[in-house]
C-alpha cells in the first residue's frame, strides 16, 4: 500500500519520529519436537514436525512523537507480535526497527515480580528492569506506593497480596517509569472499576505530556476513545492506518475476510 | 499543547534514531555493545543477584546455612569413605583441607554451570514481556554461585588458620588463578548451555550427566600424585597430558597449591612413611595462562552464539 500517512499527526507541528519500522517480516517455525528423543525418531521426517507461518509481513510504519496510536486486528492477526518487535523482545526475521527515547512496556503487570520478595523489593527490582535507576526509584518510592494503595502491605511478599494489589503495584510502577514510548497490551482490562478509571486518567495525562502511546486492544471503544490514530491488522500485514473512526469500521470490515 | 510536550519532543529530535537490534552487528561490535549493555545494567544484576539468594532458600527455617550444610555434608562423606575407607588419606596429607579445597572450587564452577543453564527457563516471564540484555540472568547465576563460594572460601581458610597450616607462602597467588580459570570457563559453558537449553531441554540433563563426569575426571577427591602413578605403573605418558587439558584440573590444581600448603611439603606420617610433595605439573603457570587465553575466546564465542539465538527466546521458551 502507498506510504501510509496518518491523518493525525498529534497535537504538536512537526513532531519527531519516535519509531520507524521498515519492512519487517516475522516468520515463526514452531517445532513440535523438543527434546533429542523425539527429534532422532523424527529425523528425516522433520519437515512434517515443524509449522512454518508468518506472523508480520513487510510492515512498514513511523509513529510521530505525541500519538496515541492503536493496534487491532482479529486474534492471530499479528498485533502483539508487532508490539513485541517494536519493544524488541522479538527479533524480526528481516527489517529493521529504530527507536529513540525511553520505552515502558506494560506487557504484563506484574511479569517481574517474584513471589517471594516482599513488596518493596519488588518495586526496586521491577523499576530496575524498567530502566530506574536505584536514586530514582527511592525518589518516587512513596509515590508509587501511594498510587498503588498497597499501603502497608508493601513488606509483605508479594504472594500474600490480591490479585488487584498485584496488578495495582505493577501499574504503579510502571506508570513511574517516566517512558517517552509506553507499549500497552491489553492490560488496561483489568482491576476494579476505580482503579481502571485510575489508568485512564494517568494514560490521558501521558497524552498531555506528549508521550507516545502503542496500544494493542480488543476493546473497540476504548481505542476509539483513546488513539488518534488506528492500524489494523490482518493475517501480518497493515490493511489500514489511519483515523481512529475510520480504523474501527476498517477492522469490523476485516473480520469478514 | 502542553510545554512538557514540546520539551519532550524537542528532546527526542536530539536523540538518534537507533537500530534496536544492536547485538547483531559485526562480530566485534555487538560484543562491545553487550559489555556496554551490562555496564548499563550493573544495577539490575546485583538486584537479581539479591533476588536468587533470597528466594532461594526464602521460607526454610534454616535458610541461608543450607548453602553450606551440602558442602559440608559432601566434604564428610568423602572424608569418611575415600579419605578413610578407600585411604586415600594415607598418601594424602591434611586431607580434609584437600578434599575441601576441590570441593569449594569445583562447587563454584559446577554452580555457575547449573544455574546459568536453567536461568533462561527460569525467568522466562520475564523474557517473554520485557527487553532486557538476556546474558544478565546466567550472569546473575554466576554471581549468586560467586557469593556462596565466597563464603565457603572464607570456612575454608578460618579452617586452614585454626589447624594452623594456614598457607602463608608465594604459592598463594595461585589461588586467584585458578579461581579466575573457573569462573571463565564457568560463564563461558553457562551462557552457551543457557542459550540451547531453550531450543533443547534435554540440555540442562546433559549438563548434569558432564558435570558428574568431569567431577571424577578432576582431582577434587583424589590427589593429581595419583594420576600421575596410575600413567606411570601402566606405562601411558598420555595420560597426565589428556587429563591436563581438562581446564577444571589446572584450576583445582592451582587452587590447592595456594590453599593446601600441605601438598607442597614432604610429610613423614606416624607410621614412618614418607609422602613426597604433590608432584605439580611442570609450566603450571603457563598452562594456566593458556587456559585462561582459551577460555577467554571460548567465552567470546559463546556470548557471540547466546546473542544469535537470544532474538527467538521469547517465543521459544
Amino acid at each position: 500500500m502507498a506510504a501510509p500517512k496518518p491523518s493525525i499527526v498529534g497535537p504538536l507541528a512537526n513532531p519527531p519520529i519516535v519509531v520507524s519500522v521498515s519492512g519487517v517480516s516475522k516468520r515463526f517455525v514452531i517445532r513440535k519436537d523438543k527434546s533429542i528423543k523425539e527429534r532422532l525418531v523424527n529425523f528425516g521426517r522433520s519437515r512434517r514436525h515443524k509449522e512454518d507461518f508468518w506472523a508480520l509481513r513487510d510492515i512498514d510504519l513511523e509513529i510521530a512523537a505525541g500519538t496515541t496510536v492503536g493496534l487491532v486486528g482479529a486474534n492471530g492477526s499479528g498485533k502483539s507480535t508487532l508490539l513485541k518487535v517494536v519493544g524488541g523482545i522479538i527479533r524480526p526475521t528481516s527489517g529493521t526497527v529504530k527507536r529513540r527515547g525511553r520505552l515502558a512496556a506494560l506487557l504484563e503487570l506484574g511479569a517481574g515480580f517474584h513471589p517471594d520478595l516482599t513488596g518493596r523489593e519488588n518495586v526496586f527490582l521491577n523499576a530496575s528492569i524498567l530502566g530506574l535507576t536505584r536514586k530514582e526509584t527511592e525518589g518516587f518510592f512513596d509515590s508509587i506506593v501511594d498510587f498503588s494503595e498497597v499501603g502497608e502491605f508493601i513488606d509483605t511478599q508479594v504472594k500474600f497480596y490480591s490479585s488487584g494489589m498485584y496488578v495495582r503495584l505493577a501499574f504503579a510502577i510502571s506508570v513511574h517509569v517516566n517512558p517517552d514510548l509506553l507499549l500497552v497490551d491489553e492490560v488496561l482490562a483489568v482491576g476494579d472499576e476505580p482503579f481502571q478509571e485510575k489508568c485512564m486518567k494517568k494514560i490521558r495525562e501521558f497524552q498531555e505530556e506528549g508521550r507516545t502511546i502503542v496500544l494493542v486492544s480488543h476493546s473497540a471503544r476504548q481505542v476509539e476513545e483513546m488513539c488518534d490514530r488506528v492500524i489494523v491488522l490482518s493475517h501480518g500485514s497493515v490493511v489500514f492506518d489511519g483515523g481512529a473512526k475510520e480504523g474501527i469500521e476498517a477492522l469490523r470490515n476485516s473480520f469478514g475476510t | 499543547m502542553s510545554e512538557t510536550a514540546r520539551e519532550r519532543a524537542d528532546r527526542l529530535e536530539r536523540l538518534p534514531l537507533s537500530d534496536i537490534q544492536a547485538g547483531g552487528g559485526g562480530v566485534f561490535r555487538g560484543f562491545g555493545v553487550f559489555i556496554s549493555e551490562l555496564r548499563l545494567h550493573r544495577e539490575l544484576l546485583g538486584l537479581l543477584v539479591r533476588r536468587e539468594l533470597k528466594s532461594r532458600y526464602k521460607d526454610s527455617s534454616l535458610g541461608f546455612l543450607w548453602s553450606l550444610i551440602r558442602p559440608l555434608t559432601m566434604l564428610l562423606i568423602y572424608f569418611v569413605a575415600i579419605g578413610q575407607f578407600l585411604g586415600a588419606a594415607r598418601e594424602i596429607p591434611d586431607f580434609a583441607i584437600f578434599v575441601f579445597c576441590g570441593l569449594t572450587i569445583w562447587g563454584l564452577y559446577s554452580d555457575i554451570v547449573l544455574g546459568s543453564t536453567s536461568s533462561i527457563i527460569a525467568n522466562a516471564g520475564l523474557i517473554k514481556k520485557v527487553y532486557l540484555p538476556r546474558e544478565i540472568f546466567p550472569l546473575a547465576a554466576t554471581g549468586a554461585a560467586i557469593f556462596n563460594f565466597l563464603i565457603q572460601f572464607g570456612i575454608l581458610l578460618v579452617a586452614t588458620a585454626l589447624a594452623g597450616v594456614f598457607p602463608l607462602t608465594w604459592d598463594l597467588l595461585y589461588v586467584p588463578a585458578g579461581i579466575v580459570v573457573a569462573l571463565v570457563y564457568g560463564v563461558a559453558f553457562g551462557l552457551l548451555f543457557s542459550a540451547l537449553n531453550v531450543y533443547l531441554r534435554d540440555i540442562q540433563y546433559l549438563v548434569e550427566v558432564g558435570l558428574l563426569i568431569f567431577f571424577w575426571a578432576s582431582p577434587v577427591v583424589y590427589a593429581w600424585s595419583f594420576v600421575v602413578k596410575a600413567g606411570d605403573d601402566a606405562a601411558l605418558a598420555w595420560v597426565e597430558t589428556v587429563y591436563l587439558i581438562n581446564p577444571m584440573s589446572l584450576s583445582i590444581m592451582a587452587f590447592q597449591r595456594g590453599v593446601w600448603a600441605a601438598g607442597s611439603q614432604e610429610r613423614v606420617t606416624a607410621d614412618g612413611i614418607t609422602i613426597p610433595p604433590q608432584p605439580w605439573p611442570a609450566d603450571m603457570d603457563l598452562r594456566l595462562l593458556v587456559a585462561f587465553g582459551v577460555g577467554l575466546v571460548l567465552l567470546f564465542i559463546a556470548q557471540r552464539v547466546f546473542s544469535r539465538l537470544q532474538g527467538n527466546f521469547a517465543q521459544e521458551i
